[in-house]
């Protein structure tokens, strides 16, 4: 009987909550997958809602392409480390996103280091590290 | 002895300027509860990607709004009704955009805010950039006649030593409580009553207490965190449509070019 309670209370405040409410959904993101865009800061854009960087990639073939990588808002890069000139023109740089599942040139940032492998943004805890 | 009055009176009158009036201590304690700069505790840890750190289930595991509402019988089915309307749901979580933030969905976002204490009225300006407006210099809710509901709703407060207690009326009724539970509506008639008080250094706590006679079975009451934000000196704002590159296209988000 407990238990039945148990399940029924679960039931009752089983939640309906949609993935939305920074600007907008993620859905268009694919978490899953990560890929890693080695190439040329083209654009930098310190706005809202989104700060993006414009990275230009070269393929195997040696044919480049643009890429959009969104970030978050400059509230939230700000307080994780990022600046309003952090990244410039022409700087190398190498940029882990969550790609769009739409299959377009575009994603969602997860991690950069630039061309010496210094981490942007703030230094973050690693995975496994022996504290 | 006219010289020692005279003293004394200096004495007095030197007294009473170095320190502040009981009434001016009162408001310089309530002032320093609340003011600076806070965020949702459920909200906190938002990444470079703005999205929060653990993923949106984090997010949701601390939310309180997005509960269940003990709703009445009708607004249960009605709140059933959309629940298992999987397709639009699906349609809504795929396109959604979010540019500002309607009460009391605004105090469980991702928006940072501000809180200024006044003689007058303590106002929550957000980043997003909504206002709330908190009158407690003793005047009431507007007559009847005169107040139409508005995101934000009208709020009138007052101190109970340094925690503030506030009362919310004519929100929205087509608002959801959170934006990302569109099936969380109450009626015209929904009165929301806060107390806010500082908990600790860091955190501020908010309980919230819903009465709805036309939707709640009975009075909901629920407690919001919030965390001072001791990164920023100041507010960043925040306007949507700076550079908006996120259109809904053939029912999809995309991104624009540049």
């Amino acid at each position: 009987m407990k238990a039945f309670i148990r399940f029924l209370a679960a039931t009752v405040v089983a939640l309906v909550v949609l993935p939305v409410d920074a600007h907008h959904s993620g859905a268009m993101f694919d978490d899953q997958k990560s890929i890693t865009l080695k190439g040329t800061v083209k654009q930098y854009q310190w706005t809202n809602p989104h700060c993006w960087i414009q990275v230009v990639v070269p393929d195997e073939k040696g044919v480049v392409a643009e890429w959009s990588v969104e970030m978050g808002a400059p509230m939230e890069l700000f307080r994780n480390g990022w600046r309003p000139r952090t990244l410039k023109a022409g700087d190398r740089i190498t940029v882990v996103i969550h790609p769009m599942r739409d299959g377009s040139r575009g994603g969602l940032y997860v991690s950069a280091v630039a061309a010496d492998g210094t981490p942007y943004g703030k230094p973050k805890p690693v995975v496994g590290a022996v504290l | 002895m006219k010289a020692a009055a005279l003293l004394l009176i200096g004495a007095t009158l030197s007294t009473a300027q170095a320190a502040p009036r009981q009434g001016e201590a009162d408001a310089a304690a309530n002032a320093a509860s609340l003011r600076g700069i806070w965020e949702s505790e459920a909200w906190s840890g938002v990444n470079e990607g703005g999205r929060p750190a653990g993923g949106i289930a984090a997010v949701n595991a601390k939310s309180t709004l997005t509960m269940h509402p003990p709703y009445n019988e009708e607004w249960e089915a009605k709140y059933q009704a959309v629940a298992k309307d999987k397709a639009r749901l699906a349609a809504i979580g795929t396109t959604m955009k979010v540019c500002s933030f309607a009460f009391p969905g605004a105090m469980e976002s991702p928006a940072l805010f501000q809180i200024l204490v006044t003689p007058e009225e303590t106002l929550f300006v957000f980043a997003t950039p909504e206002v709330r407006h908190i009158y407690t210099d003793g005047r009431g809710h507007p007559a009847a006649d005169d107040v139409w509901p508005t995101p934000m709703g009208d709020s009138i407060g007052h101190w109970e030593g340094t925690t503030l207690v506030v009362e919310t009326i004519a929100r929205r009724a087509d608002k959801p409580l959170r934006i990302s539970s569109p099936m969380t509506l109450l009626s015209d008639q929904a009165r929301f009553t806060e107390r806010f008080r500082r908990v600790s250094d860091t955190v501020l706590e908010d309980e919230m207490t819903v009465e709805d006679p036309v939707a709640l079975a009975r009075p909901w009451v629920m407690t919001l965190k919030f965390r001072k934000v001791t990164d920023l000196d100041r507010l960043p704002p925040h306007d949507c449509s700076e550079n908006d590159r996120n259109p809904v296209v053939d029912g999809k988000l995309t991104i624009t070019p540049p």
